[in-house]
């Protein structure tokens, strides 16, 4: 038998024509776009409202996160309401909300850092909710100032653009490991610069000129050497930006003072090296024995059983201050203004539900009702390793600056114009003067654009 | 004979048959069937491929934060990335990565393929072995170098410890930064250029090397004077691909050094990506995108200008 004949001998209805496939494609294609419409009338019926909210927390914090959202939606399955929670990393968070409002199909809702997003508001991407958090039943006379007062923009409108969750500083977590180990007394931990080095240098370990284990925990560029600087020359008097928010970089020669403090952790005293790649990992083997950090680690260094406990930020430069940060929930602009209420009732539902967040997820409570709970101290992670971050937010006072390019002065950055501008410094190739000169200049440009 | 009168035959009537099937051709309706099966390809191809790099080379001219309408500002964002130390940064690194990796790729490519194509005992799996680097993702790749090479517990250092060399900073000195990613690269662009390296080597007619053997050329020279001028087209491929890939490296970079200490080891991708994402300045990164894309262009006419095949 021949190929043809095989071929001639199939039945007719098989054969595979051209205007046969394009009407089995077109019809397919039908099908499918149609199949959701389906039975739509049912499915309508029974849909819940459905919250659509964006989170970054995808560490230890974001378990306890996931809790809340999961709380609320148990809590809400007979009223129909639901939260659905996707991830987005933190670094594209903005570029995505952005794209998605301009789309029309922004999140409900989503978590921001207070001062960061003033061109959000500047750009409408995020909602005033004073009216809203009114209608919702949140009582503001509940937050602390502070967070209140972090919540707005003063020069767009000063409204509140977020509901505080939780406010978070900067503290020296200390391995007790290491505190014993150098014979050093836990319950005296370092007030000032010259007893913070003296710590540093009785728990750094070196073999030879190598630093095999950091007094304190640094890495040669990103985040931490800018924070600490940040930090430091703030405490020496250091503002990248006047209270006006007119003049930048005020009183430049303190800024190079900690620029050369930092140096001199890693150069002079030799309490630090610039070989650590990952902070958090070294911290939690044991590679770095004071670390200052958030209280977004606690959930993964207690789970891990790592013996440490936090300090306050030691006075180094003379004003006591360390980095404040707080985390809030933020509205997104939608085409359905209906959506609001519903979005802002469940933000108040998470905001009153928050002793999980504010005793083991994150930082400390910004809600005065929840902070004066008799449970508020024990529940949660032990007070040796939270208190610090409860108690010192009364002197972290290091502010983010909200104008429009609010994220580039911010000083908890491994990559915004601060870092890059400073990573020449750490690295050596640049003079403290010079990257001051930079910083000045770039910092004043952006002021007068705002 | 009969086979070529039957050939004679069949060209006369096609001659005389041509004109006719020429009309007939003009006349005939058009295929549509075969824009549709084109158009499975071409329309998303113009709709994710085409239209986004001409929106990009238009965003370049404008200032635009997704949100509102971009606002046309000319040449602006090219002479600020001209005068931004940062993008000089970025391409001079991305000339040493150049010239690190495409050497190392093409030349550490062909000895592996040299190796495999001798037929030794183990190859098939030394093959598998050259090329799985490839099928692993970049994010992957960085992940794990960046334990091999850590500083103070990486795997490296402690092997070069045993042979008396001190800890090296692979990742964290502006010294090695670019070298530590470097060489990460090597290892995850190797399998391509090896396996087509491999496929040439394969091609070479075995005749030829029997004959040189014959003629009393030694290893080298058949190396030299048979294996290599065989491999000229492919090598100028691997290394066109390779150069293209290193100019547009990105995911070690992000992963391993997120382009520090001091932008020692960032890239011009690197760098727009920082600044389009995380800065959110998208007219400015278009910018920055036109430039590498002129460079791209500018160096794989002159590589296949220097690399064309003479008679």
């Amino acid at each position: 038998m021949t190929a043809k004949d095989n071929t001639a001998s199939k039945p007719a209805r098989l054969a595979l024509t051209r205007r046969r496939l394009l009407a089995t494609t077109g019809a397919a294609a039908a099908t499918g776009l149609a199949a959701p419409f389906l039975g739509a009338g049912r499915a309508f019926a029974q849909k819940p409202i459905e919250i659509v909210h964006w989170s970054w927390l995808a560490a230890s914090d974001g378990e306890v996160w996931g809790k809340m959202i999961d709380a609320f939606n148990e809590a809400h399955k007979e009223q129909n309401v639901q939260i659905r929670l996707e991830l987005v990393p933190e670094e594209q968070y903005v570029t995505k909300v952005l794209a998605a409002t301009a789309t029309g199909r922004a999140p409900d809702f989503g978590w921001g850092t207070a001062g960061k997003g003033a061109s959000l508001a500047k750009d409408g991407v995020t909602v005033p909710r004073d009216d809203l958090i009114a209608e919702a039943g949140l009582e503001i006379g509940d937050f602390s100032e502070s967070s209140v007062s972090a919540s707005r923009y003063p020069k767009y409108g000063n409204k509140m653009y977020m509901v505080p969750m939780d406010l978070m500083s900067l503290q020296p977590e200390i391995n007790l490991d290491h505190v014993a180990e150098a014979g050093l007394n836990a319950d005296q931990p370092p007030q000032n610069g010259d007893e913070l080095i003296e710590w540093a240098q009785k728990m750094t370990k070196r073999d030879g000129d190598t630093i095999t284990r950091s007094g304190i925990l640094m890495t040669g560029s990103g985040v931490q050497p800018t924070v600490t600087w940040g930090i430091i020359a703030a405490q020496m008097g250091f503002q990248r930006a006047s209270e006006d928010y007119k003049t930048a970089a005020v009183n430049p020669d303190k800024g190079i003072a900690a620029m050369q403090w930092v140096l001199d952790l890693f150069d002079e005293y030799k309490v630090s090296t610039r070989d650590v790649t990952d902070r958090y990992k070294a911290f939690g083997t044991g590679n770095g024995s004071i670390f200052w950090t958030g209280p977004w680690t606690l959930n993964g260094y207690v789970g891990q059983g790592l013996n440490f406990m936090t300090a306050e930020f030691p006075n180094v430069g003379g004003q006591k201050k360390t980095y404040f940060e707080m985390g809030g929930l933020e509205l997104y602009t939608q085409r359905d203004t209906d959506r609001y209420i519903a979005t802002a009732k469940a933000v108040k539902w998470l905001s009153d539900n928050s002793f999980l967040w504010t005793t083991v997820g994150r930082g400390a409570t910004p809600r005065l009702s929840i902070l004066e709970r008799p449970d508020y101290e024990s529940a949660g992670h032990p007070w040796k390793v939270r208190g610090a971050f409860v108690e010192g937010m009364e002197f972290a006072t290091i502010y983010e600056i909200p104008v429009v390019a609010g994220p580039e002065f911010t000083i908890y950055s491994g990559g915004n114009f601060l870092a890059r501008t400073l990573e020449g410094v750490w690295a050596k190739t640049k003079t403290p003067q010079d990257a001051m000169a930079e910083l000045k200049k770039g910092w004043q440009e952006m002021l007068d654009d705002d | 004979m009969k086979s070529g009168s039957n050939t004679v035959s069949a060209v006369k009537a096609a001659s005389l048959a041509a004109p006719t099937q020429g009309v007939r051709r003009d006349k005939a309706p058009i295929d549509w069937i075969g824009y549709v099966f084109v158009a499975f390809f071409a329309l998303p191809f113009l709709l994710f491929n085409i239209l986004p790099v001409l929106f990009g080379a238009f965003v370049a001219f404008t200032e635009w934060r997704i949100i509102g309408t971009p606002e046309w500002i000319g040449l602006e964002n090219f002479a600020d990335a001209i005068g931004d130390e940062w993008v000089w940064l970025a391409f001079r690194n991305v000339v040493f990565y150049a010239l690190i990796i495409v050497p190392g790729v093409t030349i550490l490519g062909l000895v592996f393929a040299l190796f495999v194509n001798q037929g030794y005992p183990l190859s098939g799996l030394a093959r598998t072995l050259f090329f799985a680097p490839n099928v692993v993702s970049a994010t992957v790749i960085g992940l794990v170098w960046v334990w091999i090479l850590d500083t103070q517990y990486g795997l490296l250092n402690n092997v070069l410890a045993q042979i008396g060399i001190g800890a090296i900073p692979w990742l964290t000195s502006v010294d090695w930064a670019l070298i530590g990613v470097s060489i990460a690269s090597i290892w995850w662009d190797l399998g391509l250029a090896f396996v087509l390296i491999l496929a040439a080597l394969q091609d070479i007619p075995k005749d030829l090397i029997e004959a040189a053997r014959a003629d009393g050329a030694g290893p080298l020279s058949r190396l030299r004077f048979v294996t290599l001028p065989h491999l000229r087209p492919v090598l100028s491929m691997v290394v066109t691909l390779q150069l293209i890939s290193t100019l547009r490296i990105f995911s070690q970079v992000y992963v391993m050094t997120n382009g520090g200490p001091a932008g020692s080891s960032s890239s011009p991708i690197h760098y727009m990506y920082t600044v389009a994402i995380v800065r959110n300045l998208y007219g400015y990164a278009s910018a920055i995108a036109m430039l590498l894309f002129v460079v791209i262009l500018g160096v794989t006419v002159v590589q296949r200008f220097v690399l064309r095949e003479t008679q």
